[in-house]
């Protein structure tokens, strides 16, 4: 083995846009330490729960990420609605949990597209980014913003989707899953895709376990855990939902298990857009936190699971807002699959655990 | 179905790592640690999930100079949480396994969560001022049940403000009026001849008899034949004594 070097990896590099930096200590061509950094883009805004009301923050918690916005304002609400005993109409869940599975489909499709564009499929990172502008169209035509929707409030939602919108969803989301299913059979069928993919970056599912990883980097590694299967709102409502797991754990389970995750969102879409029922969208939410009153949440995001916290102290401001977000949890695992690896698949490897460095960042 | 639970438990300092020991054991999923800033010091909250259900361990008011131990030797993922807690709250987290030594977050200004703004103190404030309300309210509340005082006797008009009154009504209504306050003046005389204990030795022949005279015949009969009654016993009980 040859002398020890440390390759520094970020917090500018061009396969991974957010400010992510590894300390990569290189025997030869092989990783045999890591060492990740995040906090150079650290915005506090947890803190700003201090100066802004229980509604306001909606809008900071939303902002955390635009990938993972919706997501963010719905785990935000249900916490403080759990912290106040607010129940909220069963409509306004349904609705929720159909605006976040677009966010997941249009993420997972972001994801693929900047996979696609690491390992040099360009035309596929093309076809991935053409597919997530439909949806990102469904969110302007119902909430009247393509990144950050500000739909959700604590209490309910303040939009509803009629008919006719929920009629173009479906129609859409059916146009959208046709052309998905080819370019998705495209990409794991692609020779030079699994020459880069199988048996890299591999985490077995003790390891996953151990390392209390989380959303499809720990599906991907056969550990079946997905918040989605605990029933929560409108999820209690679906006829059967079952995790999507893959037993590799390699870089390639990782993308199946992604890919298969788009179409399973199509399907949760279409079943509740099926069975939504009719009502009121909000509840109206009065007062305050109560002082010392403190309440947890968990909501899967498209990168796993993502822990909420509020404490409120009396008045409108909450005494502590508190977000883990996925990628937060999956550091650890990160740096157990890039051990070993050679120095060319890091990047194949960090971007196939796709993280979210924004929502790490909060 | 919904099969998410949460509880929150409180910990002792001591026994954070004993605790996190034990639940690596029996197959808990570690999920985070949080701190909250309070007056009286950090709390910390430590999460562990298992089947739906996740257990929030909080371990109250961590002072200044109390070490935590770290819990990385068990769940390495806990890395991250402690090196953040660290770095925003300034608590001394021992033995971390990836300890950043304070460098986790470039930050501009060390503990910056434990800064109090002007806007909490504001609120702890208010929520101070709040909660002593309730509990003056609840301390009042609990004494007036313990000693119930005798409801305040109402101040009503006086003899001089009624006449008054009735004087600048028309005279049919006044005549009606006054009619009508003779029948209840006497109704609650008849009332108090009737609830009255026994008159008391206190009350003379005469005072009786003037109260007498204030009911109706008819009543007034019955009252003195009562009376005679009343007399007659109690002069044959004295003969009998005797």
């Amino acid at each position: 083995m040859g002398k020890a070097t440390v390759i520094p990896f970020g917090p500018q590099h061009p396969v991974l846009p957010e400010p992510l930096h590894l300390d990569l200590v290189v025997q030869d061509e092989t990783v045999v330490d890591v060492l990740p950094q995040i906090g150079f883009v650290h915005r506090g805004l947890e803190k700003l729960v201090e100066t802004r009301d229980y509604n306001q923050f909606i809008y900071i918690a939303e902002r955390i990420c635009g990938i993972c916005a919706t997501g963010h304002s719905i785990g935000y609400a249900e916490t403080v609605e759990s912290l106040m005993g607010v129940e909220v109409p069963k409509r306004a869940e349904y609705l929720r949990i159909i605006w976040h599975e677009l966010s997941r489909v249009h993420s997972h499709l972001l994801w693929l597209g900047l996979a696609a564009d690491a390992f040099g499929f360009e035309s596929m990172f093309m076809h991935c980014w053409r597919l997530r502008e439909r949806v990102l169209d469904l969110f302007e035509k119902t909430t009247g913003g393509r990144v950050i929707l500000s739909v959700v409030k604590v209490g309910g939602v303040v939009r509803d989707i009629d008919a006719t919108q929920m009629a173009e969803i479906i129609s859409v989301l059916d146009g959208l899953k046709d052309d998905y299913t080819k370019i998705m059979n495209t990409l794991l069928t692609d020779t030079s895709v699994k020459n880069r993919t199988v048996g890299v970056g591999h985490i077995s599912t003790e390891d996953a376990r151990s390392l209390s990883m989380v959303g499809p980097f720990a599906r991907a590694s056969n550990l079946p855990y997905d918040v989605r299967s605990f029933g929560k709102g409108a999820y209690g409502d679906l006829a059967d939902f079952q995790p999507i797991v893959a037993t590799e754990g390699d870089c390639y389970a990782r993308v199946k298990v992604r890919c298969l995750e788009v179409l399973q969102s199509i399907e949760i879409i279409k079943e509740l857009a099926a069975k939504i029922p009719a009502g009121d969208i909000e509840v109206a939410v009065k007062g305050a936190p109560a002082d010392g009153a403190q309440a947890s949440n968990v909501l899967e995001q498209p990168r796993g699971e993502c822990y909420y916290y509020a404490r409120g102290n009396g008045s409108k401001n909450l005494e502590r807002m508190r977000i883990r977000t996925p990628t937060s949890q999956n550091l650890a695992g990160m740096t157990v699959a890039l051990k070993g690896c050679d120095l060319a698949d890091v990047n194949m490897i960090i971007l196939t655990i796709d993280p979210c460095i924004s929502c790490t960042e909060r | 179905m919904d099969r998410f639970s949460q509880v929150f438990n409180e910990v002792p300092l001591a026994e954070v790592h004993d605790l996190a020991a034990r639940r690596a054991e029996e197959g808990w999923r570690y999920v985070q640690i949080l701190a909250v800033n309070t007056e009286e010091g950090i709390d910390l909250v430590y999460s562990y999930m298992k089947d739906g259900l996740l257990e929030n361990d909080t371990v109250a008011a961590v002072g200044a100079d109390d070490a935590v131990p770290s819990i990385t030797d068990l769940f390495l993922e806990a890395f991250v949480c402690e090196n953040e807690i660290h770095d925003l709250y300034g608590v001394a987290i021992e033995n971390i396994a990836i300890d950043f030594g304070g460098m986790f977050y470039q930050l501009a200004e060390k503990a910056p969560m434990t800064v109090v703004s002007p806007e909490q103190l504001a609120a702890r404030e208010k929520a101070k001022k709040i909660a002593a309300a309730k509990a003056a309210k609840e301390a009042a509340a609990q004494k007036e049940q313990a000693a119930p005082a005798a409801p305040a006797a109402v101040a009503g008009p006086t003899e001089e403000e009624i006449q008054a009154k009735i004087a600048g009504l028309d005279p049919e209504k006044a005549a009606k009026v006054r009619a009508a306050m003779e029948a209840k003046a006497k109704k609650a005389a008849a009332a108090a001849v009737e609830t009255a204990p026994a008159p008391s030795a206190a009350l003379t022949e005469e005072e009786i008899q003037a109260k007498i005279a204030g009911l109706d015949p008819e009543k007034a009969a019955k009252v003195r034949a009562a009376l005679e009654s009343k007399a007659a016993k109690a002069a044959k009980t004295e003969g009998k004594g005797e």
